[in-house]
């Protein structure tokens, strides 16, 4: 451990002031997590967790993040807030206003994550922003498939506007909001779950200020982003200079995408470029630039200081780059709503590159981007209806791990349970079991992906819209390690085009098989006990 | 014939078994530890038994109850030594158990391991049968596969099997017919039926609790038979009760039964003596810290009770990182348990942040200040540093102690940290205090409350040495230190009640809620929790029936717990269980949602019936002839940033009226409280100190 970052550079916050602080903001944010998830109509905020709360200073600068925050949101948000502070100005905030937008550019990367911050005021001032991401309900357009064209159809846009004027809701915003979704009353319950949660945050934080006497942020924030920013540089420091470059293919539209990374390590500064990566194509899973920065800068730190606080610290030594109207920084109006099916390549382009200089840190590739399933269709009481389900594949081994077994990475997003999804749903769940043989074989051997069996059983056509990856083109393994084995969509036991939306009939079956993760190092290597438990365990 | 006055609670811990046998009569108590005999724990049990009753002439028919508590089955759970369990379930979903929510624990870890599940794959087998959400039976169980697979898996050695089909909490019949077969054809194995167990929506949970009950089952069965058997032998003939999470007490065949419910007793039997010690001076609400060596444990203490939690989670992977365990669905007394105690050792992080725990030098090698090895800085060991503990009254002082080696082990990490080892030592202690106050705030805000409206009760070695600080962080106005601070639980299990809780899932829009089904379905709940209510306490007045639900607006996932109005229920009470629901919510969240439409998930009851015998009474103090005031020593304090001369008082010979102002240091055996400056000091009659906090 470098003793440069060690000392206070600000002789008023020593190790034990800082530690105090710092634990009082997050669990300040943890607070506001508990208060929105519990309020949530999302089933993909309170059971699967896609939210995250953030408290910045100022300027927009990220400080801390509730604990079990997701990656892409806590490298969005203060992006977003930035932006809140450039549009609408600091002199035009005042006490009791709430920021909204959901725009993908400056936002999360698609229409369906609503964003809000407020301003935290002192003797006037503004010291901090309370901010928070939350997957609404529903957004209204086209139920979120590849198939849209322009960003337009993806549903209701707000651009940078206030939500809540000095404490008043904009009457007419949530009145059009409410016009343009599908269920009006959940989508406009989580905006005041969302604030709710900004509130305690902005309570909790002047609490703290008053007890330690401080008068803004400043201070604090540059002593504890200069230490995150100086542990990040020692780390990045110790890395051979020099350009690394990594690429790869993906299952795409009708040709394959091409990924291609450079990461360049320049003293104690780290760059990547995407330069060389597929052009934007016409589909709705272009990746805007805040979520290409979100995920490439998490798989940085999960190589390189996992255990460090996430924020602005860890990002100021980072630069991100790729040529515009490429699918990782498509030109508006792309079509973005599915951009996870290719953000969640990135990390492992990310660790691709990374490999050969830090071969014992990185992870052979996992059966991710994250895989769903849409399910619309209308009830008995003719009701229409749209669930939203996930499912992951096998994680990718390490040098000195199997991968595990069915588990979300690099999102973090959890599965619905079968028993509360066949209650409202027009799906009968046959199956939703492992996937023997399906992780790559190597010295550790990838994570196994799962088989999901599904029936339609309702009276009704049910419309399927399809999100799944690597059918084409599996998980890498690393080091000699196979790769794992491609996912499989299938209906009434024929493989399908899972890029295109699709009407069942009662009768109709699906067959999900999610991509196994990649193993790492030569299989010749594996310990025999080891291989000995997977025959045992029907896992090969 | 002599009345059967006597009560004796007996609490098995890792280490220890204390027991305590208490006179209802004359309101003694007396003690005793003994080492827990792990290959056989009643022998240790009733070693201490024979000795207590020997020594205090206690006669076998004087005794009226025995009150039993342990930690054993959440130790062999976390160590995984159970039995080789097997689980069917239904064909297609044996991977449920492992694949779990598939939701990442620690986000950043790239080499994260999931918890192993208590059942490998190669014991876990699926049966054809299918059960739908509404109910109806798609696919009738096939008996025949059933039977092959039992006997596929006992001839793998398996002795315990779980059977947990999907959907049973809505329609049992293939589980009960499941029960039934094996019983007939494999006897001698032991069974558990998730309906049994935790007959609740959600089939990963429901199966994870079911495996954990079918793990510990064998052993459970076992060892409270044998104790039961053998106090019998000895002419005990009074009944045995046995402590459940709930903080209730159960008979010791439904301890048998389902013995998952009984993984928390130890710690359940100490967070009711909290609420017990906090009751006699009014703290009603209370906030209970248990700090040890190793971790503290947080009680949240409403109108005189300890909350109670409908889940929690079994031998985590990471102790401390929630969402690394095996979750658990019973009911239990709330209990957070945070890495900081006196052992918790402390360092700077990769950014040169005063880290403390939740690694814990334990009690070995234990603080640097033991001389017993101990290199790394620890609590205790800036808790010395600080004047806050007396280094020739440790533990009484039959410990010895070396402050030297607490000063060289500090002064490394002083000198990293651009400190003097006094504020070091200082920032030890305020960054535990912080990590204790913080778990306190979020829990807190979880439940829609403020913190200030609590008391804090400090227990525990290491508890009122910190309780002041804690107290203060957290805004509160009044803190409880009983006498003893490390008061054995087992003097708990003698103030619990008889209690059931009993679960079952409705999963019905509150509008279509077919309200003759509900009422017969509370109906039979009630009847079920009465009749174990009967067999805990053959001559039990009336028991206290208590209707709650988990209901939720449609489209949450998570489902508020609600107390309801009496009942019974017609179409009329919809009103009437709206408002308790919308009541509850916005005392949790403060608003309700523009959303009108509600759903009742689970419904509940809880019945609970008091123990006649009493509540023990806690021995009046005895007055000592020498003066309360020990003497003096320089003692360092936040508000001064520096050392003063503090007053040392001696706990024994307090009287109950005594008033005195902080700072101050209040010694016993046991442990030591700290005042600060601003604080002031009552001993109350109940020989508790009450401290206003300055």
């Amino acid at each position: 451990m470098a003793q440069s970052h060690m000392a206070a550079s600000n002789p008023a916050f020593d190790a034990v002031t800082l530690e105090i602080l710092w634990r009082r903001i997050i669990s300040a944010a943890d607070e506001a997590a508990k208060a929105l998830r519990r309020t949530s109509f999302s089933t993909l905020v309170n059971e699967s967790n896609d939210f995250a709360c953030v408290l910045t200073d100022a300027r927009g600068q990220s400080l801390a993040q509730n604990t079990e925050s997701i990656p892409s949101f806590i490298g969005t948000l203060p992006v977003t807030v930035k932006e809140f502070i450039r549009q609408i100005g600091l002199d035009n905030m005042r006490p009791g206003d709430v920021l909204v937008t959901n725009t993908p550019w400056i936002a999360t990367g698609h229409l369906n994550d609503i964003s809000v911050a407020k301003p935290i005021f002192r003797h006037g001032r503004i010291v901090a922003f309370a901010a928070s991401t939350a997957h609404a309900p529903d957004i209204g357009g086209k139920v979120r498939s590849v198939e849209p064209r322009e960003v337009f159809e993806e549903g209701f846009h707000i651009p940078i506007m206030k939500l809540l004027n000095e404490g008043k809701p904009d009457a007419t915003l949530i009145k059009l909001l409410r016009a343009a979704v599908r269920t009006p009353d959940q989508t406009e319950g989580d905006l005041w779950a969302q604030i709710t949660g900004l509130d305690l945050l902005e309570r909790r934080v002047g609490e703290l200020m008053d007890e330690y006497g401080l008068d803004d942020l400043d201070a604090f924030a540059e002593e504890i982003l200069g230490r995150c920013e100086r542990a990040m540089r020692s780390a990045i420091g110790k890395l051979p200079s020099g350009t690394y470059p990594f690429e790869f293919n993906t299952d795409g539209l009708d040709q394959p995408f091409t990924y291609k990374i450079a990461v360049t390590v320049a003293g104690e500064r780290i760059g990547i470029d995407y330069a060389g990566t597929s052009p934007q194509v016409d589909r709705a899973i272009n990746c805007t630039m805040t979520y290409t920065f979100a995920m490439t800068a998490y798989a940085l730190k999960c190589a390189l200081l996992p255990n460090l606080p996430n924020n602005e610290g860890i990002f100021r030594c980072i630069e991100v780059t790729a040529p515009a109207g490429t699918i990782v920084n498509p030109r508006f109006p792309a079509s973005v709503g599915g951009r996870m099916a290719t953000g969640h390549y990135l990390p492992f382009a990310v660790l691709g590159a990374l490999a050969p200089m830090m071969p014992d840190r990185v992870m052979a590739a996992s059966g991710s981007p994250l895989w769903s399933i849409i399910e619309t269709g209308v009830r008995r009481d003719g009701k229409t209806y749209a669930n939203v389900l996930f499912f992951n594949g096998g994680m990718g081994a390490t040098a000195g791990n199997d991968g595990q077994n069915a588990y979300a990475w690099p999102s973090n997003v959890s599965n619905v349970p079968v028993e509360l999804i066949e209650r409202n749903s027009g799906l009968f769940i046959a199956r939703k079991e492992l996937r023997r043989g399906s992780g790559g074989a190597g010295r550790f051997r990838g994570g196994l992906g799962q088989e999901i069996a599904f029936e339609v059983i309702s009276t009704t056509p049910v419309g399927i819209i399809f999100m799944a990856e690597r059918c084409r083109f599996p998980a890498p393994g690393m080091d000699g390690g196979a790769p794992g084995a491609p996912g499989e969509v299938e209906v009434d036991g024929v493989p399908v085009d899972y890029r295109s939306n699709m009407v069942l009939k009662p009768g109709q079956r699906i067959l999900l098989r999610t991509p196994g993760g990649g193993g790492m190092g030569p299989s010749s290597e594996r310990d025999p006990q080891a291989l000995e438990r997977d025959r045992r365990e029907e896992y090969v | 014939m002599v009345a059967p006055r006597y009560g004796i609670g007996i609490d098995v811990g890792g280490t220890f078994t204390d027991i305590v046998v208490y006179d209802a009569g004359t309101g003694r108590q007396a003690s005793h530890k003994e080492l827990t005999t792990h290959e056989d724990p009643a022998r240790g049990v009733l070693s201490g038994i024979d000795r207590l009753l020997r020594e205090n002439a206690v006669a076998p028919a004087q005794i009226g109850r025995l009150v039993h508590a342990t930690t054993l089955f959440s130790n062999a759970l976390i160590e995984r030594k159970g039995a080789l369990t097997g689980l069917i379930t239904s064909c297609g979903f044996r991977d449920t158990l492992e694949i779990g929510r598939e939701r990442k624990y620690e986000l950043y870890d790239l080499g994260i391991i999931k918890p192993a599940p208590l059942v490998p794959r190669h014991l876990r087998v699926g049966v054809a049968e299918r059960i739908t959400a509404d109910g109806s039976v798609r696919v009738p169980l096939d008996a025949e596969a059933l039977l092959q697979a039992a006997a596929r898996l006992r001839a793998q050695g398996v002795t315990s099997l779980a059977i947990a089909f999907l959907h049973s909490y809505a329609n049992p019949c293939h589980e009960r017919e499941a029960m039934a077969l094996l019983l007939q054809h494999c006897p001698g194995l032991t069974l558990s039926a998730s309906i049994e167990v935790a007959p609740e929506i959600r089939e990963y949970e429901r199966v994870s609790t079911t495996t954990i009950n079918a793990y510990i089952k064998p052993l459970a069965e076992r060892y409270i038979a044998s104790l039961a058997d053998q106090l019998g032998a000895r002419g005990i003939g009074a009944p045995l009760f046995l402590m459940l999470s709930n903080g209730g007490l159960t008979n010791v065949d439904e301890a048998k039964r389902t013995p998952v419910q009984l993984l928390e007793s130890g710690p359940a039997a100490g967070a009711l003596v909290a609420a017990h010690l906090g009751a006699r001076d009014g703290g009603s609400q209370l906030l209970a810290f248990d700090m040890g060596g190793t971790t503290a444990k947080l009680a949240i203490v409403e109108e005189g009770k300890p909350t109670v939690a409908y889940s929690f989670e079994a031998a985590r992977e990471k102790r401390f990182v929630e969402g690394s365990g095996l979750p658990v669905r019973i009911s239990t007394l709330e209990l957070i348990e945070i890495g900081a105690g006196g052992g918790s050792i402390a360092r700077l992080d990769d950014i040169g942040l005063l880290k403390v725990g939740p690694t814990s030098a334990g009690s070995e090698p234990g603080p640097a200040a033991y001389a017993r090895g101990g290199r790394e800085p620890t609590v205790t060991d800036a808790d010395f540093l600080l004047g806050y503990l007396n280094p020739a009254y440790f533990v009484g002082g039959s410990m010895a102690i070396d402050l030297a080696a607490a000063q060289a082990v500090m002064r490394p990490l002083a000198e990293r940290a651009g400190l003097s080892v006094t504020d070091l030592a200082w920032g030890i202690h305020d960054v535990v205090n912080e990590n204790m106050a913080s778990a306190a705030r979020v829990h807190i805000a979880e439940r829609g409350k403020d913190p200030r409206r609590y008391a804090l009760l400090s227990t525990g070695g290491a508890g009122p040495v910190h309780a002041y600080y804690v107290a203060k962080k957290l805004g509160l106005r009044r803190l409880i230190a009983p006498r003893g601070a490390g008061v054995a639980s087992a003097l708990g299990l003698l103030i619990a009640p008889a209690r059931v809780d009993r679960v079952a899932t409705v999963a019905r829009d509150m509008r279509a809620i077919d309200w003759a089904e509900l009422e017969a379905t509370f109906a039979r709940l009630e009847a079920d929790a009465r009749s174990v209510l009967a067999a805990t306490l053959p001559n039990g007045s009336a028991p206290d029936m208590r209707r709650l639900a988990d209901i939720r607006y449609v489209g949450q996932a998570c489902e508020l717990v609600v107390p309801l109005p009496p009942g019974p229920y017609t179409p009329l009470s919809h009103d009437a269980l709206l408002a308790a629901f919308e009541a509850s919510y916005v005392a949790a969240f403060t608003r309700t949602p523009p959303a009108t439409e509600v759903e009742i998930i689970n419904v509940r009851v809880c019945a609970s019936l008091a123990i006649a015998g009493g509540a023990p009474r806690v021995q009046a103090a005895k007055s000592a002839a020498i003066r309360a005031v020990k003497g003096s020593r320089m003692v360092y304090f936040p508000e001064f940033r520096a050392f003063r001369p503090t007053v040392v008082y001696d706990r024994y010979a307090l009287e109950p009226g005594q008033i005195f102002d902080g700072p101050a240091i209040v010694e016993e055996r046991e442990s030591t409280l700290l005042v600060g400056p601003g604080g002031s000091l009552e001993v109350a009659a109940s020989g508790n100190i009450i401290v206003t906090i300055g």
